[in-house]
């Protein structure tokens, strides 16, 4: 990852950025939510930079942590000419889950985003199609939040006795008085 | 301890000191291991309690100080202006790791089979500060194992590190001297006091802050690993003191209830007493599941519609035939249903508050004289209009009930009394246990227990504080709150709250007492697994 | 993203359903396709089918746990997976493993990418008919599969690799045995390449079919074999070295067109390659630890375990704690089969992930499948989407 990326990106965009740091030679910006397509562009299209590669994007929800905002979402970039590699992120409240879509900057993005809508419900403004990637479309939830507990079960197709099942796993399933024994 | 905290007599003076080269401001004469504590710093210590007198034996929280040659317990250190403090020096991790060593030397290899693995202090601390593998090739000395120390507790000596938390909580906390400490040198041990046993109704507090496993609780040994349990934070329903607590479970099966660590001052601070540790067993054991009619078990809709038919019958008559009691057992939100329902749906209803008679099991230190959890907070919710239960057995001999709707499980009635109850054209009773009320009631309603709701309670001193519900609910148990709502839904009236923090809100809204109350923000219970763990 | 903005539903359209569960389709997926006659003039693709919440799984467990759910990443070639999330646990921990460990992480991790490969040929070769190619690249494939089941135990989930080094040595007569084997599996890839290569029916079927350039591989994020066939020059093991892959000398090929044979070309030399980088490792390899003994990493020996208390209470902790990173994030990323496979780990300084993120590099691919079957025709839809070689554990998690 590279340092003269990240103080070209301050030089240029020094109000949009809100921290930077590196850990174990990785360089990150923390940026502004709504600077995120502009400081995109610039850094695919500014000679020298050219990060020409959306590497990878996901979230990261920090519930446990108690941060706030709740959520973060991370992008990491690659030049493919010049191999440096920058990870941006932006930070996302839960009472205003949104951020704007890069499927227009890089077409991977695309799917990216659908998969973090689907597993996180954050949605992306401006994208073509956000909808569910990998689960089905009937799936109720978002199951990579961390108040989403691991083990829940869903009914794979919705009809109304479903429902009941539906609510029972949502209370969590009632329970019967442990045997005498005292094991489970 | 029923006391409300002292305010400070007067704020004590900042002084400047350095530690590791940074600047802090600490309070004169105060303790130097709680300040660092309570910065965040990284320190060890096995003996030191906030709670209790500073004896410095462990040795472990040594930290080095300007212009001294030797070493100097933190614990013992008392902040003056300029000190300079010393925590991260070779010298100093060193002198960490020695005394480790030496603690361990007789240690046995017990992790296996020790109750207090995964929440161990001394686990923690070799994990920290230590990584040495043994040095010793000797035959290590052995001790007295699985020794009873009394009703309630096990005592491995092999494991004892002589940190003398027990000793000295027996004697400056509880005032009851029950353990020493015998023989000397390598062979000291800990022991009952001559002629005594460890029987003191605070007893199991030795368990908690025995930092190693050498002291077990005889009900909670080899039951589960610590590790897999979750804690939810709560409070003890065992009398109105209303201790805070931590209520272990898992898979919906609690397996103890322990007070919060010491960063919790009010009330309790970490003590708790063994009455009330053991309350947890009621949760589970010989509870109410499904609702009864005349005996018979059936469905909800049955027996809902029953009272639902009786109160009906009933408005439209002479309202005050109807009685309603609250619980001082059940929660501020449940009251405060069952005090609408009777005030302004049944105007012109007797409302009750059923409630266990004040005893005197109480004592100086927690336990309070009044078995009931909640008796302050029913009595606000029944806005001062609520009678005793003895004004509940009168109305029932003369006569001048039909209906008569009881919330919780406290009702006590003489043997006349409760016959007449039984005689009324609707006796019915959301409880969660059986009792005599409960086998003379025509309904039944089956209802959940504190560690299976969200709820808040309020204590003698008139403190409101929040349940968390830790389990699910007994099969087809259901909330106070919500069977009233159902009931009254059923009788016609408009009784519409979806969860118990809408009716918090309400509740607080209106009545005075809960009105500085905070329902708190969601806390998903803890796993006590990964660096998570207490120890 | 579509190139066309028909509707796949439009009535003047054929809607024809490939797969979930489909003898062509290897991994499940889903692929619709609107076509007039036999073009494909829309496409849609679902993927999906093997998702098993890896990343849900991992923030359940230890650091330590996680590498089983890796082993079923990429099941072609699970060494590179176990390989890769290692190296960025031992990223975030800012650990080195010994370099003998090194070594055996290089020559285990290129006999997977051999299998990854030569799975690849069997799949692409059988699914456009070809069934020959086929049993002799499993016949060559479970060879290797035995030497892995030597080192490891098993043939498929290896789980061989450990945070701080691997599990233990190689066993007895190894390099002996590899040196042995290396040649036949050339016999096989030169079967292979004499039957397929210059195949009339096979050149016609790949050639000039799904073309992709330069500068569409780079916006669709692709890495690996995809990506040279395309003519980009990115392997991570040369551009960012780990391990001990820049004291070895191999070659890197390139495409040139884009299409569907240079990727299947890049994957046939990429064998060769992979075989000269094993040869290259067993003589290199020196003796000495195949871990490391930092305390906070590695639990002890098992003689000291049950027998010293420190070294209980170090195993003890180490388990049921896990490990304990410092509090920070990175991401790491190695050339597995497919390309970069990407590991972005963040720690709350607890014994498990608060987000344990897996790059997958067919997803890339597979996010650019849509567009590469478009204006082709039906029969075309099968060797395309085998030359992405995706593998539904990689892709779907």
């Amino acid at each position: 990852m590279s340092k003269q990326v990240l103080d070209r990106l301050c030089q240029r965009f020094p109000e949009a950025v809100l921290e930077t740091h590196g850990f174990r030679g990785d360089e990150t910006a923390v940026v502004r939510r709504e600077e995120i397509g502009a400081i995109v562009r610039w850094l695919r299209d500014e000679p020298g930079l050219e990060m020409s590669m959306l590497t990878d994007m996901t979230a990261v929800d920090f519930l446990q942590q108690g941060h706030d905002p709740r959520f973060e979402v991370v992008y990491h970039l690659f030049s493919v000419p010049h191999k440096h590699r920058l990870r941006l992120k932006v930070q996302v409240p839960e009472q205003d889950i949104q951020v704007p879509s890069l499927a227009g900057l890089y077409k991977i993005a695309d799917w990216l985003e659908r998969e973090i809508w689907d597993m996180y419900g954050i949605r992306f403004k401006g994208h073509p199609n956000l909808k569910r990637i990998l689960l089905y479309e009937e799936f109720v939830g978002h199951p990579l939040r961390k108040d989403y507990p691991k083990d829940r079960r869903q009914p794979l197709v919705r009809r109304p006795e479903n429902e009941i099942a539906e609510v029972l796993a949502r209370r969590g399933k009632a329970r019967s008085l442990p045997t005498p024994g005292g094991a489970r | 301890m029923s006391d409300e905290k002292k305010t400070d007599e007067k704020v004590p003076e900042l002084v400047a000191i350095t530690i590791d080269g940074k600047s802090y401001q600490a309070p004169k004469g105060g303790n130097l291991l709680q300040f660092m504590l309570g910065e965040g710093l990284e320190i060890s210590y096995f003996c030191w309690h906030p709670g209790m007198s500073v004896v410095a034996v462990c040795r472990q929280c040594l930290v080095g100080l300007k212009n001294m040659a030797k070493l100097v317990p933190a614990c013992q250190t008392v902040i003056g202006d300029g000190m300079e403090v010393d925590n991260s020096s070779e010298k100093v991790l060193d002198a960490r790791r020695q005394l480790l060593e030496f603690t361990l030397v007789n240690h046995p290899v017990d992790c296996p089979i020790c109750d207090k693995a995964g929440e161990c202090v001394l686990q923690k601390h070799y994990m920290d500060w230590d990584h040495q593998p043994s040095k010793i090739d000797h035959p290590k000395v052995h001790k007295p194992k699985a020794v009873d120390l009394g009703p309630r507790i096990v005592l491995d000596d092999e494991r004892c590190i002589l940190c003398t938390r027990c000793v000295r909580f027996m004697r400056e906390i509880v005032g009851d001297p029950q353990l020493v400490i015998a023989n000397r040198g390598n062979h000291a041990v800990l022991t009952v006091a001559p002629g005594r046993r460890l029987d003191h109704p605070y007893s199991l507090n030795t368990v908690d802050i025995c930092p190693v496993g050498a002291l077990t609780d005889k009900d909670f040994r080899f039951k589960i690993r610590v590790w897999e349990l979750s804690a939810t934070r709560s409070v003890c329903n065992g009398c109105a003191t209303g201790c805070r607590c931590e209520v272990h479970h898992r898979r919906n099966r609690i397996y103890r209830l322990v007070p919060p660590r010491y960063k919790n001052h009010d009330i309790n601070e970490s003590w708790m007493c063994d009455y009330g540790r053991y309350t947890y067993k009621a949760v589970a054991a010989d509870r109410l599941t499904l609702p009864r009619v005349r005996g018979q078990e059936g469905g909800w809709d049955d027996a809902l519609g029953r009272v639902a038919d009786a109160l009906k019958k009933a408005m439209g008559g002479d309202r005050s035939r109807i009685g309603v009691a609250l619980g001082a057992d059940a929660t501020n939100e449940d009251n405060f249903i069952a005090a609408r329902l009777a005030l302004q749906f049944l105007e012109g209803s007797r409302l009750y508050l059923a409630a266990e008679p004040i005893g005197s099991q109480g004592d100086t230190f927690l336990r309070d004289n009044d078995p009931n959890p909640n008796r302050a907070g029913a009595e606000a919710c029944g806005r001062g209009k609520a009678a005793s239960a003895e004004q509940l057995g009168a109305d029932l001999k003369e006569g001048k009930l039909d209906v008569l709707l009881v919330v919780g499980d406290r009702l006590h009635l003489d043997e006349e009394a409760m016959g007449k109850a039984a005689a009324l054209d609707c006796f019915a009773i959301q409880a969660t246990h059986p009792s005599a009320a409960v086998s003379k009631a025509q309904v039944v309603l089956p209802a959940c227990m504190w560690a299976e709701v969200d709820g808040t309670i309020t204590n003698r001193d008139r403190k409101t504080q929040r349940l968390r519900a830790a389990v699910a609910p007994v099969d087809f148990a259901r909330p106070h709150w919500e069977i009233l709502v159902q009931i009254a839904r059923r009788a016609g009236l408009t009784l519409d709250f979806s969860s118990a923090s809408a009716v918090f809100r309400a509740m607080s809204e209106e009545i005075e007492l809960f009105g500085g109350a905070e329902w708190g923000r969601e806390i998903p219970p803890q796993l006590l697994r990964y660096a998570g763990s207490r120890g | 993203m579509t190139t066309t903005d028909r509707d796949l539903e439009a009535p003047d359209l054929t809607t024809v359903n490939m797969g979930p569960s489909h003898p062509a389709m290897h991994g499940t997926i889903h692929i619709k396709v609107g076509l007039e006659g036999e073009l494909i003039r829309k496409a849609e693709v679902n993927i999906g089918y093997l998702h098993r919440g890896f990343e849900k799984e991992a923030e359940a467990h230890s650091w330590q746990q996680i590498f089983p759910y890796t082993d079923r990443l990429n099941y072609v070639s699970p060494m590179l997976n176990n390989v890769g999330y290692a190296l960025a646990v031992e990223k975030l921990l800012g650990i080195t493993a010994p370099e003998r460990a090194q070594y055996l992480r290089v020559i285990v991790g290129e006999i997977a990418r051999i299998c990854d490969h030569l799975t690849y040929m069997a799949a692409q070769t059988m699914e456009m008919g070809a069934f020959t190619p086929y049993f002799y690249v499993m016949k060559g494939r479970d060879w290797l599969w035995d030497l892995l089941e030597e080192i490891s135990g098993a043939r498929l989930t290896h789980s061989y690799v450990r945070i701080g080094g691997v599990a233990w040595d190689l066993p007895e007569g190894f390099k002996e045995k590899t040196l042995e084997l290396l040649p036949r599996i050339d016999t096989v890839v030169v079967e292979l390449d004499k039957l397929m290569t210059r195949n009339r029916i096979f050149l016609d079927r790949m050639q000039n079919i799904a073309v992709i350039s330069a500068e569409e591989a780079v916006s669709y994020g692709w890495t690996g074999p995809c990506l040279r066939g395309s003519g980009v020059d990115y392997d991570v093991r040369k551009t960012h070295p780990y391990l001990v892959y820049d004291r070895m000398d191999f070659e890197i090929p390139i495409g040139t067109d884009g299409d569907n044979m240079d990727r299947y070309l890049v994957r046939m030399e990429e064998m060769r390659q992979s075989a000269r980088i094993i040869r290259q490792a067993l003589e290199q390899i020196p003796p000495g630890p195949v871990c490391t003994d930092d305390k906070l990493v590695v639990i002890p020996r098992k003689a000291a375990t049950y027998n010293t208390i420190e070294e209980m209470i170090n195993h003890f902790k180490l388990v049921i704690d896990g490990i304990r990173p410092p509090v920070g994030e990175v991401y790491s990323y190695t050339e597995a089969g497919n390309g970069e496979l990407g590991f972005y780990l963040v720690s709350d300084g607890t014994g498990r992930p608060v987000k344990c993120r897996v790059r997958p590099p067919c997803f890339m691919g597979m996010a650019a499948l849509e567009r590469m079957i478009t204006g082709h025709m039906v029969a075309d839809v099968i060797p395309t989407f085998d030359t992405i070689n995706m593998i539904g554990g990689e892709c779907d998690r």
